[in-house]
């Protein structure tokens, strides 16, 4: 078949030329020259009888497909002659177009001494491997090439060519080093082998989240906790300022510490680096006399919206490229089921009961999208009366969701109210074990109401979803919804009523009765609270009380037993767990500079407890993760979280009065104002510049070009989509002309074969007859 | 990696570095891999051809629904057995290293059950049917979804979906770095 296969390409192009020259003639003539030539009649004829169709194999667009394996293997010499395209050479374009330049090398004369340099076969050695042939093969073309004469590159030439070599070679050393270092290697593959690569997409993530942290905690360190560590503040002036006696009051106030401190913040712990109130507000440099100095307020605002701006810089451009792909694959459409079928398998599973699950996944995936096919018919076929039903129904239970909302939030609301109240008036001074104890859990009140709401309520939620009759896509995505809306808001509440405790505005004395001496602290403290309580309901969590239910399931037989011990691994609620704590870090790093590195710790435990999760309690999820999906949804929700723990900070920033006597900002009218004088400072210029961007004159000339430059990138977009449409209706005219095509050729070829069987057998009489005679 | 290294030439490794998409220890590493399916056999001859019954031993293609096909791929006499040189071609191709372009060329090869370099409607009924496993999909479920996937790949209406077809999914999908 091979060789009938080139023997005819030969013969087509050399058919090709004839049917030139042969144009005056009739089409059946010169048809039936240039099929003569090009099949000969006699063997592949009953070939085409049994099955017409195998004419399309011969077709140039399969002939090149084939050709590729065998070309390389007898000519590889004149294909260097190409130099245009020398890196796409063996790409699928150059595939379809290199028929035509076959032809054409068929019929030029053999120019051998077209030589190419060292560079060029060094290139083309390194690109075999993209070829399709086994390895036996490649290595007889790496021999070829490498014994083919090539001149010697000289000079300049030889002397970039050496750098490029050197430069190929360390980088791939580099990627191999780099691939030994990466953390936590081992287990990340372990996953991947049971679960997919979905699931190891959350896993880099919570990676990834502990790198930024680092960073962060890198940054806050440097600039921030060092200098004040290490220089000395400037000597106060003997004349004693508001400012100066509430200071002096703090922090000489002597408290009682307890064990409990380690957990609250309190006590011992309150003035120290951790928290906000330990940072002078005065200029600090190496001896106190400012020759040179560091201006530390300045610089912790600075750092504070550089990291923030940092983190979504990052987080950004880690959406977008989710974002990019989204876009590309909704251009022409979401090739969903195509997906399904070609990406489905991950390759990395090695593990039979995995590889059982993931058949059962995927059965259950394509099930699911006919389902929602199904279900989309009907939805378009419901008749008014149910629609009306549904709407209603969903309405309702829309309403119970705020409701329950409304409920949690006004929960969280009284609840510190009361934990705040009763501190204040009755548990000053605790005496016996009860008394602390006690203390203890009001302290705690409002986290753990916080903590044990994030665990009922997304129950509720799920079980309530089922009752609007949602697509199951539609499902997963609003009960997120709901359950990052419960999450967040309860965090808006807290800061809600934190605000009332905060704000009160005394110029004459250091602060207002009953309201916490140093109010940045206080809010850093409550926010540490809500962190390590998280961090330790996690713990309790997984180990004892879904380790315990693993266990029972594995041992027992009974059927309740396996009702409640078996566990999936829900990625979107994992998820939202990473996501929570991140958005703690976020919200109290201004007020506890010590958060991030909290933060990192937590991470790091987090994702060995959430590897032991994984892989020891749960069995493989009955839904296909892609990793894709999965990227761009843990960026989505972690942009909203970003966007929601930064808002109050700012608010803070921007409006409320810092407190007197502690922390960096003492003194002045609120946080900001810090970096307008500062501003005030600067000389003339740099100012009149700084101005001048915020003017009318800039802004609109700056917007319209923007809005203009937006136009122009639709408008290209549209043109696109319009061709892409056009392109498509063409092939598949081209498909059916193809068809047709090759309809008639069969018919005609069948036609032929009649026409000289019975020739051959008028023949045959006739010297029968004449025989005869 | 010391024994593995005595059985390999430096010409060899500079060879098989420069042919795959893998580095010298990535080849040493391959090559273990290779050894322990059949210590004795692999160790008189450094590329000694397995049947393809030892070759789906190995871990991931034993649960691999189309790990005969791989073999047959990548088998240089195409009956499906392996030398150490297939096995080293195929583990490059599965790498991180190899472009899409080249894994799009296996896979459609691998999914080519009739050898017509077309992907059509019987090729893709058996594509479904080893990866649902032991669940099957009715009849009725199988045709629509087959005909979704035409409707949705086939650009020019003829039946099957060609080379081109399928790498135009491919490069749109972002999740076929397998």
């Amino acid at each position: 078949m091979n060789d009938t296969a080139e023997l005819v390409k030969n013969k087509m192009s050399g058919g090709e030329r004839r049917k030139r020259t042969s144009r005056g003639q009739g089409w059946e003539e010169a048809g039936a020259e240039f099929y003569q030539e090009s099949y000969p009649a006699d063997v592949d004829l009953e070939v085409w009888q049994r099955d017409p169709a195998h004419i399309a194999t011969l077709l140039p667009s399969k002939q090149s497909r084939a050709a590729t394996s065998k070309r390389v293997r007898g000519e590889v010499k004149p294909t260097l002659r190409r130099r245009t395209s020398t890196r796409s050479r063996y790409s699928s374009t150059a595939r379809r177009t290199s028929t035509a330049h076959d032809v054409h090398m068929a019929m030029l004369p053999d120019l051998s001494e077209n030589l190419s340099n060292e560079e060029r076969t060094w290139e083309e050695i390194m690109q075999i491997k993209a070829m399709p042939v086994s390895m036996m093969q490649k290595k007889e073309m790496k021999a070829k090439l490498q014994t083919a004469t090539k001149l010697r590159l000289q000079g300049f030439e030889q002397l970039k060519w050496q750098r490029r070599k050197v430069w190929q070679q360390m980088k791939s050393r580099w990627k191999e080093t780099y691939s030994k270092l990466e953390l936590w290697r081992h287990s990340l593959k372990k996953i991947e082998g049971n679960f997919g690569t979905g699931v190891v997409a959350y896993f880099l993530f919570i990676k990834w989240l502990m790198f930024l942290n680092l960073f962060i905690f890198l940054f806050i360190l440097l600039f921030i906790i060092l200098p004040t560590l290490v220089l000395v503040p400037q000597e106060s002036p003997a004349n004693t300022t508001l400012v100066e006696e509430c200071s002096r009051n703090y922090f000489n106030l002597s408290v009682d510490s307890s064990f409990l401190d380690w957990v609250q913040g309190t006590g011992n712990m309150e003035r120290t680096i951790m928290f906000y109130g330990y940072y002078t507000h005065k200029l600090i440099s190496e001896d106190g006399n400012m020759h040179s100095y560091y201006n530390l307020p300045l610089a912790y605002i600075a750092i504070a919206v550089i990291y923030l701006l940092g983190s979504l810089a990052v987080m950004v451009k880690s959406a977008a490229q989710g974002f990019k792909e989204r876009l590309v694959e909704g251009e022409g459409q979401f090739y969903q089921y195509c997906n399904l079928v070609f990406g489905g398998w991950d390759f990395c599973i090695h593990n039979e009961k995995s590889a059982s699950m993931k058949h059962k996944a995927l059965y259950n995936e394509m099930k699911a999208c006919l389902e929602a096919e199904r279900l989309e018919e009907e939805r378009q076929n419901r008749s008014r009366d149910e629609m009306l039903k549904l709407m209603i129904m969903r309405c309702i239970i829309n309403l119970i969701v705020l409701m329950v909302l409304s409920g949690a939030l006004a929960l969280i609301y009284y609840t510190f109210y009361f934990s705040q109240e009763r501190l204040n008036k009755e548990l000053l001074n605790p005496n016996t074990e009860l008394e602390y104890l006690y203390k203890f859990i009001l302290e705690f009140l409002p986290s753990i109401i916080i903590v044990c709401l994030n665990l009922l309520v997304p129950n509720m939620f799920a079980y309530l979803v089922s009752f609007e009759r949602y697509s199951p896509l539609f499902i997963v995505r609003i009960t997120l919804l709901r359950t990052v809306l419960l999450r967040l808001a309860s965090l808006i509440m807290l800061m809600f009523s934190l605000k009332d405790i905060i704000i009160c505005d005394e110029p004459d004395s250091c602060s207002c009765e009953d309201h916490p001496k140093c109010w940045e602290t206080y809010v850093g403290q409550q926010v540490y609270k809500l962190v390590i309580l998280d961090f330790v309901t996690h713990v309790l969590i997984t180990f004892t009380f879904n380790w315990p239910r693993m266990l029972i399931a594995k041992y027992s037989k009974s059927k309740v037993a396996k009702f409640i011990g078996e566990q999936e691994f829900e990625l979107p609620k994992h998820v939202l767990d990473v996501v929570y704590s991140q958005t703690l870090c976020w919200l109290g790093s201004f007020y506890a500079p010590v958060l991030p590195l909290l933060a990192m710790l937590e991470c790091c435990l987090l994702f060995h407890i959430k590897k032991f999760a994984c892989l020891v309690n749960s069995r493989p999820s009955s839904t296909v993760y892609r990793a894709s999906r999965s990227n761009s949804l843990f960026m989505v929700v972690l942009l909203i979280s970003f966007i929601v723990a930064v808002l109050p900070v700012a608010f803070a920033i921007a409006e409320i009065p810092p407190s007197k006597s502690c922390g960096p900002f003492r003194g002045h009218l609120t946080t900001w104002s810090v970096v307008v004088e500062s501003f005030d400072q600067l000389p003339a210029w740099i100012k009149s510049i700084m101005f001048f961007f915020g003017t009318a004159g800039f802004a609109v000339p700056i917007f319209v070009v923007l809005v203009l430059c937006l136009y122009y990138f639709y408008a290209v977009s549209a043109a696109n989509k319009q061709m892409v449409m056009v392109l498509k209706n063409q092939l598949v005219l081209e498909g059916h002309d193809k068809q047709f095509l090759l309809n008639r050729l069969s018919a005609f070829i069948k036609q032929q074969h009649e026409h000289q069987k019975v020739m051959r057998q008028v023949e045959m009489t006739n010297l029968d007859l004449s025989n005869a005679s | 990696m010391g024994q593995g290294k005595s059985q390999f030439t430096e010409e060899e490794l500079q060879d098989y570095q420069d042919l795959t998409y893998f580095t010298k220890k990535e080849v040493l590493y391959a090559h273990q891999k290779f050894k322990a399916l059949a210590p004795e056999k692999v160790g008189h001859n450094k590329n000694a051809k397995l049947p393809m019954a030892k070759i789906l031993q190995y871990p991931e293609l034993r649960v691999n629904p189309f790990g005969d096909r791989i073999c047959c791929i990548f088998s240089s006499s195409h009956d499906g057995d392996c030398t150490f040189e297939d096995f080293l071609d195929m583990m490059s191709v599965f790498s991180d290293g190899a472009p899409k372009a080249v894994k799009a060329e296996h896979a459609f090869r691998i999914f080519d059950f009739d050898g017509d370099d077309m992907l059509g409607v019987t090729d893709l009924r058996q594509v479904i049917d080893r990866l649902t496993g032991q669940q099957h999909l009715s009849e009725q479920d199988m045709q629509h979804l087959i005909q979704n996937i035409l409707d949705e790949a086939d650009l020019d209406d003829d039946g099957a979906l060609s080379f081109a077809e399928f790498e135009h999914i491919i490069s749109k999908s972002s999740d076929f770095a397998k």
